[in-house]
This record gives structure tokens, C-alpha cells and sequence, in this order.
């Protein structure tokens, strides 16, 4: 059930088409033709493992890459009517903070440790609202409160070090959303933190979502959070889209062999079985990117033609991959036949 | 007392730490642990779980010496450890060893992995120079490597690989027993798959007791027979794998346990969670320590502190209240994924058991990437 289903008659709140990214001294793209829709009011997960791009094409999309060494190779992320890589940066940074924002894994390095919190709230409502000191205190306190921080107006007055790692991390989702942006993306924003507080912001994220419609992009390798947050749901693989499309499909009838293969070698929590099925070797590294599918040399179904880049194919009802053999069932009817897969 | 079947024993370890000394008055203490009784059994895998600053790091340091403990024993094969001196200690390290979380910062950068694998063998004493180095190529290859690794540096490997090293050098004089402090939770998904297989695979081949510690319930529900839950300082439950997950007995087991984000769309919704966060741990609160943050506290819990008491069930739970609260275990067992799904990954462990050869051991495939 997509909750932002009623507006996909209007034009989409982001639209990213074709991005790649390289940097200098490296042949291949580090990110490479991405493309993307998002809704308002929609959770958008990206999965994948270190060194896939998800984080990269994030902080892209924020403008926030350092450009040189990174280049944008080709790509169009069409936000509010306006395509963000075009924009002098200005203007850009009229939007950034206001409306889109980002919070980190550590929130630390995204707080200044000199500063207290709420001041760094209130700068970010006067900055883009214009709003006086006391309105832009009151705001701060306001946020705070709806984080659930306890006693804010204390903490208003605090430094980044004297909060715990959760409560740091609800103080930059309140500066984050002060401004009621309409995109907030979220970079592994639990993964420091232990599974109850984890539970607690993931909440956090999902009422504030609720109350202002505003879109969602969660970067994550959990594949729990996953499930619990997401409309739609995009696998990453050394800075390809392989898999993409609603959650619920994605995870109900996952295609490419990558998206099987970190499924599988998540533990479950059923009985105990016994060993994890998993992903041999590694990711190649970002100098040796081979042509043609980025996962060939890991994937047990990989034949000769996956030597040439197989497209993102539409599946159907938005769910798309970018594998040759997928269905896989269609690719090995002597295992099927063995009965293996039945 | 102790039954021959036990490897490792604690009574009452303790260990606190001064936080800081005022100019005037005592120094202010962190008790980090405070009173553990840890049975663990030979062959057996014991998990230990808890949130960040339960404690749990300092106990799996202080069972070898890696921290002193300030009170309490601890006894390895019936041997008290804490007053061990000298070459006592140093043989006693032989059959204890210790696997870091990061295996960047614990292994050498100036040594190869062939020295720092070599390393405990020549402080040991261990074999002549051409028997260690056929010994590391050995442990090398077990560990899904080459020999020829042996002449790279640390920093030539992905942190999976390093974690291998790690794993090969704790194991080089073949230890009896293992502690693993959150080996696999700066892995990457597929990785960490990887080395939890590695590590089951050489428990069962060295015949090792393992003990990990770990905040990932998942890869714990995966690999331990018997967990221990830590909450400031303290264990609140004991029981095995199985039993507590599916029928917790201490309310902070039942709400570590529905905090797990369970990967199935349209699963039962997570529950109401745990509220707030660990209190301070230099000022515990008084009675139960858990009792601010309990659902299920009444008086008792605020003024008298429960200790681990033995359940019919096998477990131990440290709580007032434990055998009239009918707790909630996992939501979900993570079992009924759908068909499709069900098929595709059959039809992948299947095509995989395929190219690798009947038997997926590790050393039948050492990394390919270097």
C-alpha cells in the first residue's frame, strides 16, 4: 500500500534520471545510471553493501560531493520542478536545510560540538524562514518536543556531547525537519545505534513522516528496516540499480541473484538451522569494475553473455531487474526438473 | 562444586572504573561489572548480549585478563586465572584467546599476516621455523586464504579478510577456548555470512567453546546454544537459545527481542518498544536496575534488587516478578516467507552447491579476490 499512491497523477516530487558519477583516476563509474521516482509521502529503501553508491548518490543529490574528484558523468535529478544539478549554488543552498534535508549515521560530525543544539536548530529556521530569535527558539523547542526528546527545554541549551548517541541522533532528525522539508534522506541513520533505540527512531522517523507527508529516502543494509519501512525498495550493486520496485515484491518474488543471495545470508530468526547460505568473494574493487554485470563474478547463475551489462528491465507493475536470467526458475530447468527447487 | 562438564566459571566479578577525582571527596566509580556468575560449558557456543555500556566488552576481557577484574574470580578448567603470574599466565593464554571487533586496529600494520599468525606460535614456543610456517599456510587456507598471503600486509586485505587473519592467528595454538567480541558487526551482510560460517565450521573442527559477544540478535539466534543477557552491569537472564527467544522471562529480553526489525513485509507491526534509554551507569538506579524503564515494575522492584535465580525451565532470570509474567517472544519466526521467494532461494543454494563442488567448505574456495 503506497501512501503515496493518490499523487502519482501529479508530477513526482524527484525524478533522477541516468545519474553516474566517477572520480578522477578511476576508469569505471562509482555510481552508475541510476534512475529513480519518488512520491511524496513515500519511503524509498536503498539496500546494498559498502562501496555500492548508495551513499554517494545521496550526498550527489545534496550537492554536498565534492566535485572535483567527483564528476558527474551524465544524470538529471528533477526536484520540485527544478533540476538540481543545474542550479547555481545559491539557490541550492535555499533548498538544502529547508526543503530537502539529510541526517547521517554519526550524527557528530554533522553537529557543530561548539555549538548548542538548539541554536543549531533555530540557525536553520532563520536561515530559510527568516524568522526572529525567539520565533526561530520557540521552533527549536517545538522540534525537540516533537522528537521526543525529554525535558527540551533543558536540553535546548546543551551541547552535542552531553546527549547520548540516541538522543543526538533524535536532536538531528529535529534540526533536519525544522523546516517541514517535503525530502529527507536518511543515510543508515540507526546502524550506531542498539536495536531498542534503533526501534525508537525508526518510529520517530515514521510519525514525522505521517504528519508532514514528507518523502523518504532511507539508505540502510538492513533488510528488517527494511520491511518495516519502505513503500519501495531499490538493491544497489557497485553503483548499479539491480533491483528495484515495491516492497512487498521485491521481497515476495526477488529476482536477481544479489537480492536472493543477501537475503539468504541474513540469519533468520527462525528455529536454528545450520549454515548461512552465502555470497562468495567480494565487491570488485572501484578500479577494476568489469564491463559487463558487476555481480558475474559472484553470482552462481552467471554465463557468458553476462559479459555484456544486462538493461533494467520492467517486470510489471514497477518492479524491474537488471539480470539476464531472470526468472531464474526459466534459466535452470535441469534443477527444477531434480526437483531441488519445488 | 563445579561439574567436570564446565570450561569457564566467574563468581561475583566485578570490575569498576574511576571516572573521575574530584579534588575534594571520593572519586566517582562506574561499576561496568558488577557481580557476574558465569557457567559456561565445554563445546558449547555462549552468546552475550546487551545494549552499548551494559558491560559486556569489560567481562568478555576481564575472562582473559585482557582487564583485571577489581573483585571475583575467574576459573578456567578449575583453575583460579585472576592469581596466575608470570609463565603460569602466559601458558594459561594458550588456551584462551581473544578475537577483536575491528581487526584493523588489533592486528600489526609493520608485521606480514604471515608474522602475526606466526607470532603466538613463537611466544609459545611452539615448533621449529619450518613447522610454524607449514603451520600458517595450514591455518591460512582454513581460513579461506592462500599461503601466499603470508608475505602481504594487513592492509592489502578487506576488513572480511582481516577478520580471517584475526581468526587464524587466535587459533594458531590451537585454544580451547574462544572469546569473539563482536566479531562480525563491522561486516558488510554478505561478509559477515561468510565469517559466521567460518567460525561455526572451526568450532566444530578444533573442538572450541566459543563465547561472543554481540548486539546482533539475529547472527546470536543463528549461532549460540545458551545466552546471557546483560543490563547495566549485570545479567538478567540466562537460558538457551531456543528458550529465550521464544519464551523470554525478563521483561528487557522481551523487549530486546521485539525491538528486532524482522525482514517480512507485512509482518505482525513492531510493538510499543522499549521507552528512554540505559540509565547512567555511575548511579544505577536503586531496587531493580531496570525497574524506570520496566512495564511490568511494582514496589519491590523499586526498592529490592532481584538476583538470578534458577526457573524450572532450565533458565536463570534476575526479576521479582518472573514466574507470574507470561512474556512475549518473537513476533514473527521468520518462517511462511512466500513460495516464490522460498523457490528462488533454493534454487540459488542449489546452484551454488553446484559450481562449488559437493561440499561448500571454506577452504575449498579461498577468496578470490586477491
Amino acid at each position: 500500500m503506497l501512501r503515496g499512491a493518490r499523487m502519482t497523477d501529479r508530477a513526482p516530487l524527484l525524478q533522477i534520471s541516468d545519474l553516474s558519477i566517477r572520480f578522477a583516476g578511476v576508469p569505471g563509474n562509482l555510481v552508475d545510471g541510476i534512475s529513480l521516482t519518488l512520491n511524496a509521502g513515500e519511503t524509498l529503501c536503498i539496500v546494498g553493501e559498502s562501496g555500492c553508491g548508495k551513499s554517494l548518490s545521496a550526498l550527489a543529490l545534496m550537492g554536498l560531493l565534492p566535485m572535483p574528484p567527483a564528476k558527474r558523468m551524465s544524470g538529471q535529478a528533477i526536484f520540485e520542478g527544478q533540476d538540481l544539478f543545474d542550479l547555481p549554488l545559491e539557490t541550492l543552498k535555499d533548498i538544502r536545510g529547508n526543503r530537502m534535508a539529510m541526517i547521517f549515521q554519526e550524527p557528530m560530525t554533522s553537529l557543530n560540538p561548539a555549538i548548542k543544539v538548539g541554536e543549531q536548530i533555530a540557525e536553520a529556521v532563520r536561515r530559510h524562514k527568516g524568522a526572529t530569535r525567539e520565533e526561530a527558539r520557540d521552533r527549536a523547542l517545538e522540534m525537540l518536543r516533537r522528537v521526543r526528546i525529554p525535558a527540551p527545554e533543558k536540553r535546548l541549551d546543551e551541547y552535542p556531547h552531553q546527549m547520548s548517541g540516541g538522543m543526538r541522533q533524535r536532536a538531528m532528525i529535529a534540526m533536519a525537519m525544522a523546516n517541514d522539508p517535503a525530502l529527507l534522506i536518511a543515510d543508515e541513520p540507526t546502524t550506531a545505534l542498539d536495536v531498542t533505540v534503533q526501534a525508537q527512531v525508526l518510529d520517530l522517523m515514521r510519525r514525522l513522516q505521517r504528519e508532514t507527508n514528507a518523502a523518504l529516502i532511507l539508505i540502510t543494509h538492513d533488510l528488517g528496516v527494511v520491511a518495516e519501512m519502505a513503500d519501495t525498495v531499490m538493491v544497489m550493486y557497485a553503483g548499479r540499480i539491480v533491483e528495484a520496485g515495491p516492497v512487498r515484491q521485491v521481497f515476495e518474488d526477488p529476482q536477481h541473484p544479489y537480492t536472493i543471495g543477501l537475503m539468504s545470508s541474513m540469519p533468520d530468526l527462525g528455529p536454528r538451522g545450520g549454515r548461512l547460505v552465502t555470497i562468495p568473494g567480494v565487491v570488485p574493487p572501484a578500479d577494476a569494475m568489469p564491463e559487463g554485470c558487476r555481480f558475474a563474478a559472484r553470482c552462481p547463475f552467471a554465463g557468458p553473455d553476462c559479459a555484456i551489462a544486462p538493461p533494467l528491465r520492467d517486470l510489471g507493475g514497477r518492479h524491474r531487474v537488471a539480470c539476464w536470467r531472470a526468472p531464474l526458475e526459466c534459466g535452470a530447468p535441469d534443477l527444477i526438473a531434480q526437483g531441488v527447487a519445488t | 562444586m563445579s561439574s567436570p562438564d564446565l570450561i569457564l566459571e566467574t563468581h561475583s566479578l566485578r570490575r569498576r572504573f574511576v571516572t573521575r577525582k574530584p579534588l575534594l571527596g571520593p572519586p566517582v566509580e562506574v561499576r561496568a561489572v558488577d557481580g557476574i556468575d558465569l557457567r559456561i560449558r565445554r563445546g558449547e557456543t555462549f552468546a552475550i548480549v546487551g545494549e552499548s555500556g551494559c558491560g559486556k566488552s569489560t567481562l568478555a576481557r576481564m575472562l582473559v585478563r585482557l582487564i583485571e577484574p577489581s573483585e571475583g574470580t575467574v576459573l578456567f578448567e578449575n583453575r583460579n586465572i585472576t592469581s596466575l603470574r608470570g609463565e603460569d599466565m602466559r601458558a594459561m593464554r594458550r588456551d584462551l584467546q581473544f578475537i577483536f571487533q575491528d581487526p584493523f586496529a588489533s592486528l600489526n600494520p609493520r608485521m606480514t599476516v604471515g608474522a602475526l599468525i606466526e607470532e603466538p606460535l613463537r611466544a609459545h614456543g611452539l615448533g621449529g621455523p619450518d613447522e610454524r610456517r607449514t603451520r600458517v599456510a595450514e591455518l591460512l587456507e582454513r581460513v579461506g586464504l592462500l599461503p601466499q598471503h603470508a608475505d602481504r600486509y594487513p592492509h592489502e586485505f578487506s576488513g572480511g579478510q582481516r577478520q580471517r587473519i584475526g581468526i587464524a592467528r587466535a587459533l594458531a595454538c590451537a585454544p580451547k577456548l574462544v572469546i569473539a567480541d563482536e566479531p562480525v558487526s563491522a561486516l558488510d551482510v554478505s561478509i559477515q555470512a561468510q565469517v559466521v560460517n567460518l567460525l561455526q565450521d572451526l568450532k566444530d573442527e578444533f573442538a572450541l567453546t566459543l563465547i561472543i559477544i554481540a548486539h546482533d540478535l539475529a547472527v546470536i539466534r543463528h549461532m549460540a546454544d545458551r545466552v546471557g543477557v546483560m543490563y547495566l552491569g549485570q545479567l538478567v537472564e540466562v537460558a538457551d537459545t531456543d528458550t529465550l527467544f521464544t519464551r523470554p522471562r525478563h521483561p528487557y529480553t522481551e523487549a530486546l527481542i521485539s525491538a528486532i526489525p524482522v525482514p517480512r513485509v507485512g509482518g505482525p507491526p513492531p510493538g510499543p518498544g522499549l521507552q528512554g534509554e540505559p540509565p547512567n551507569p555511575i548511579a544505577p538506579p536503586a531496587g531493580c536496575r531496570f525497574h524506570p524503564r520496566c512495564p511490568y515494575a511494582t514496589a519491590i522492584c523499586r526498592s529490592t534488587p532481584p538476583s538470578l535465580v534458577p526457573q524450572a525451565s532450565g533458565a536463570s532470570v534476575a526479576c521479582h516478578r518472573a514466574s507470574e509474567l507470561v512474556l512475549q517472544g518473537l513476533r514473527d519466526t521468520g518462517t511462511g516467507r512466500s513460495p516464490a521467494a522460498e523457490q528462488r532461494f533454493a534454487l540459488y543454494r542449489a546452484m551454488r552447491a553446484q559450481r562449488e563442488g559437493s561440499n561448500p567448505s571454506v577452504s575449498q574456495h579461498p577468496d578470490p579476490e586477491i
